[in-house]
């Protein structure tokens, strides 16, 4: 089967040759059947492409060790689930996931547009498959995921620990289906570019993409931060560490992109940017990846260390040229006319969102890459911690947090004092109260207490929209409050769905506030029946409980937890070892509530002397950022609804386009 | 109306305070990040600075009290090459995940006048094959934040 998986790849690879050549043939010869033949031909390599992955998850699940892969990344005894996981667990398998999730996006985009776009579709179509070449490429000439070894093992080396885990199963996927469906913006702005259809379809066209692309990378940073929590054990849920923040900065643009893309539709101002948005999101998706797996900047001396690492900046460096060299020259049919009017407005709302959003990818970014740089220039590797992140990035946050209040509201162009007046009394009520309630409830942190206070800004601003959209409709149309509201958020759900997704964003700055500022941390050793207290807790341990199976065994810890002498709760902080790998892993015992997180880790365990070994933190309001990634998601959902005004609008930019109300260039 | 000076102004603004922010960042929170080679022949220029140093757990140097929770060991190179040396390393706190005699880590902290390194954090690595960084078990006091 492995031999009909790397013929499926080679075949692969031809076809997409095929694709691109076509495309651009048909598209340049205004030729519809070579467009179509290579259309099929885009679709013959996804169908390949599943053969490959077919082939690959059948020798992950018949254990066929022979095959290095599969000898590399699971075992006899890893359970199912992360048997299948395994197929994104390692370098080459992630390769080629990524591939069918690129190849299976390609199909349905190709499938939306049977009859749609067909200036734009060619070269969509060759744009998706020259990114398709090059990881095929990859797949077929520099790391083969089907190579057998010389000799059968009789076991294979198992599933590294730390992935075997719940979140970071379902991580990996939701971060690659975020960085792959950003190519499909990319393609259609590259086939705009190419065309000079600079219009707002490409743009209404490639909504939904761009949003699912912001979607999963949300999904992909909270389920990441959520495994790091759970799992690695230090308390916290977000270390800057260079992989975190390789999927961090595609976030930043995206969001960006989501907001500047209005003000285009709206003003028609801002088209240069959004193509620069749209452009950077992907090469950051390209980036991110190429960071996670070439190890350029976690060793201390290493670009030459990394095998893929010079073809993915090869691959980089096409990326950027051809598209920002498209752009140049485009620019002049890109530039708009109209221009901000008022910096109190709207579109310096949205202007001032994108330009943080901007600083805080770039800062990312720079700091980041500032190892490998400045090794470069001055010939000794210099690191920045997350303190530098934390100076940086969080003034930044605090910024984004307030616009988050002030932009959905402003009036456009120019924003009088009455308007704003009216706009903003409540909510800066709002927020004065939720800073003195806060103060009052012992939150004494000077710069807590400003984020907490424009959380309550935003929130106000937030339900004063609500509130004021459904009693317009109550009074326009004799509705009960329940059917104005359900018929509000129905037949504006980009708007209110956004709103939904910014009181998530307000929730997670909550969690994120209180855990950083009044976190709680001790570290103590304890015999057994001894007590230690932590913020309010009292803790005692009581001993260690062991269990054992083939897979693993572990070290459970129990210790009690009282507040004001009454026991509360058992946790059972563990120690685990994995057998195969010879790894131990730490399973944190978490007390979640609303107030805190009652966070404890089993350190190490002296079996001579007795003493375990505890860390324990008290985390506050940290589960709303939990709780806050969840409303993020539903309201994403919300804006992805069937928007009757949108097709309106898409209908008829597409028909002032035919009618050739704009003018296209050659 | 066109209001292109103050359009400007405001970029000027936004970019200054940016860079600003970025610029007193690093000078404040960076640090050389070295191998136990480089630290080793210029330590005496690093006495009080913050710094990484990546090597390996010397065989038989380690000394871990479970009940003040105290770690010491020595931190020497990759390679045998010649007699044990290296930097002595003193570390407050939890014992990482996957410390052990002949690992490598990286050790970030402090070199002070004793001829010590006082850590503040030590990341282990363990042996794998996809991404080193993304199996790094980080152990340590986070100050500030």
């Amino acid at each position: 089967m492995t031999h009909l998986g790397s013929l499926a790849l080679a075949l692969a690879f031809l076809l997409a040759c095929y694709a691109v050549v076509t495309s651009l043939w048909g598209a340049l010869r205004r030729q519809e059947a070579w467009i179509t033949s290579g259309t099929h031909a885009a679709y013959a390599v996804f169908g390949c492409i599943v053969i490959a992955v077919a082939a690959l998850l059948q020798a992950l699940i018949i254990h066929d060790f022979n095959v290095e892969y599969v000898a590399s990344y699971s075992s006899s005894t890893l359970p199912f689930q992360y048997t299948i996981a395994a197929l994104w667990g390692g370098q080459k398998g992630s390769l080629l996931f990524w591939t069918f999730l690129l190849t299976f996006f390609s199909t349905i985009v190709h499938l939306q547009n049977r009859t749609k776009n067909r200036e734009l579709m060619p070269y969509v179509t060759a744009t998706l498959m020259v990114i398709t070449l090059f990881f095929l490429g990859l797949l077929c000439f520099i790391t083969p995921p089907f190579e057998r070894l010389s000799f059968t093992p009789q076991e294979g080396s198992d599933l590294n620990p730390l992935l075997q885990n719940y979140w970071m199963t379902i991580h990996p996927p939701s971060l690659y289906l975020g960085y792959v469906s950003a190519s499909v913006p990319f393609a259609f702005a590259i086939a705009a570019l190419v065309t000079g259809k600079l219009s707002d379809v490409w743009i209404r066209t490639t909504r939904r993409w761009a949003l699912t692309s912001w979607f999963f990378l949300s999904i992909g940073n909270l389920l990441g931060g959520r495994w790091a929590y759970e799992v690695l054990g230090w308390g916290g849920y977000w270390a800057w560490d260079p992989v975190e923040n390789a999927a961090i900065m595609p976030w930043f643009t995206a969001s960006a992109y989501l907001h500047s893309v209005m003000i285009q539709e709206k003003k028609n101002m801002l088209k240069v940017w959004n193509m620069v948005l749209v452009i950077l999101t992907f090469a950051l998706t390209i980036f991110g990846t190429f960071l996670t797996r070439s190890g350029v900047i976690s060793s201390v001396h290493s670009f030459t260390q990394s095998g893929l690492g010079p073809y993915f900046m090869a691959f980089l460096l096409l990326v950027l040229t051809t598209s920002l060299g498209l752009l140049i020259y485009r620019f002049p049919e890109l530039k708009s006319d109209n221009e901000l009017d008022s910096l109190l407005s709207r579109e310096a709302a949205f202007l001032l969102n994108n330009w943080v959003l901007v600083g805080l990818a770039f800062a990312t970014f720079w700091g980041t890459v500032f190892p490998v740089l400045s090794e470069w220039v001055r010939g000794v590797k210099i690191t920045v911690g997350p303190p530098f992140f934390n100076k940086v990035n969080g003034p930044l946050g605090i910024v984004l947090l307030f616009l988050t209040g002030v932009g959905p509201v402003i009036a456009w162009r120019r924003a009088s004092a009455k308007s704003l007046r009216r706009n903003f009394t409540f909510s800066l009520v709002s927020g004065v109260i939720f800073g003195v309630l806060f103060f009052l409830l012992g939150y004494r942190n000077y710069y807590a207490i400003v984020v907490l206070s424009l959380a309550g800004f935003v929130l106000g601003t937030i339900l004063s929209e609500f509130y004021r959209g459904t009693r317009a409709r109550q009074a326009m149309l004799r509705e009960n409050s329940a059917q104005a509201l359900g018929r509000l958020v129905g037949k504006n759900p980009r708007r209110y769905g956004g709103y939904v997704v910014h009181v998530g964003v307000v929730l997670i700055f909550i969690g994120v506030a209180g855990s950083s500022f009044f976190k709680i941390e001790k570290q103590i050793s304890l015999k057994p029946g001894e007590t230690v207290e932590v913020g309010r807790y009292t803790l005692k341990y009581d001993g260690i409980k062991n269990s054992e199976d083939a897979h693993v065994a572990s070290q459970a810890a129990v210790v009690e937890v009282f507040v004001g002498g009454r026991q509360i709760d058992t946790m059972h902080p563990e120690k685990r070892l994995y057998k195969k790998q010879n790894q131990p892993t730490t399973e944190v015992a978490i007390r979640p509530t609303l107030r805190e997180d009652l966070y404890v880790v089993l350190g190490s365990y002296d079996e001579p002397s007795g003493l375990a070994t505890l860390q324990v933190f008290v985390n506050p309001l940290l589960s709303w950022l939990w709780i806050g990634g969840i409303v993020l998601v539903l309201g994403t959902c919300i804006t992805m609804l069937p928007n009757p005004a949108e097709r309106q609008a898409l209908a008829l930019a597409r028909r002032s386009v035919e009618t050739g109300a704009e003018v296209a260039a050659d | 109306m066109f209001k292109k000076s103050k359009f400007f102004f405001g970029v000027a603004l936004i970019v200054g305070a940016i860079s600003y922010l970025m610029y007193t960042g690093i000078r404040e929170t960076s640090l050389y990040y070295l191998t136990i080679e480089e630290f080793l022949a210029k330590r005496e220029t690093l006495a009080n600075e913050g710094i990484r140093v990546a090597g390996r757990v010397q065989a038989g140097s380690m000394n871990w009290n479970a009940k003040d929770l105290h770690l010491s060991f020595l931190l020497g190179p990759f390679k045998e090459n010649g007699p044990v040396h290296g930097v002595q390393v003193r570390y407050q706190g939890i014992l990482p995940d996957m410390f052990a005699e002949g690992r490598d880590v990286i050790v970030e902290g402090r070199y002070n006048t004793g001829a010590v390194l006082e850590a503040k954090t030590i990341m282990t690595s363990c042996p794998s094959k996809y991404e080193p960084e993304k199996l790094e078990a980080k152990r340590g006091l986070e100050v500030g934040g």
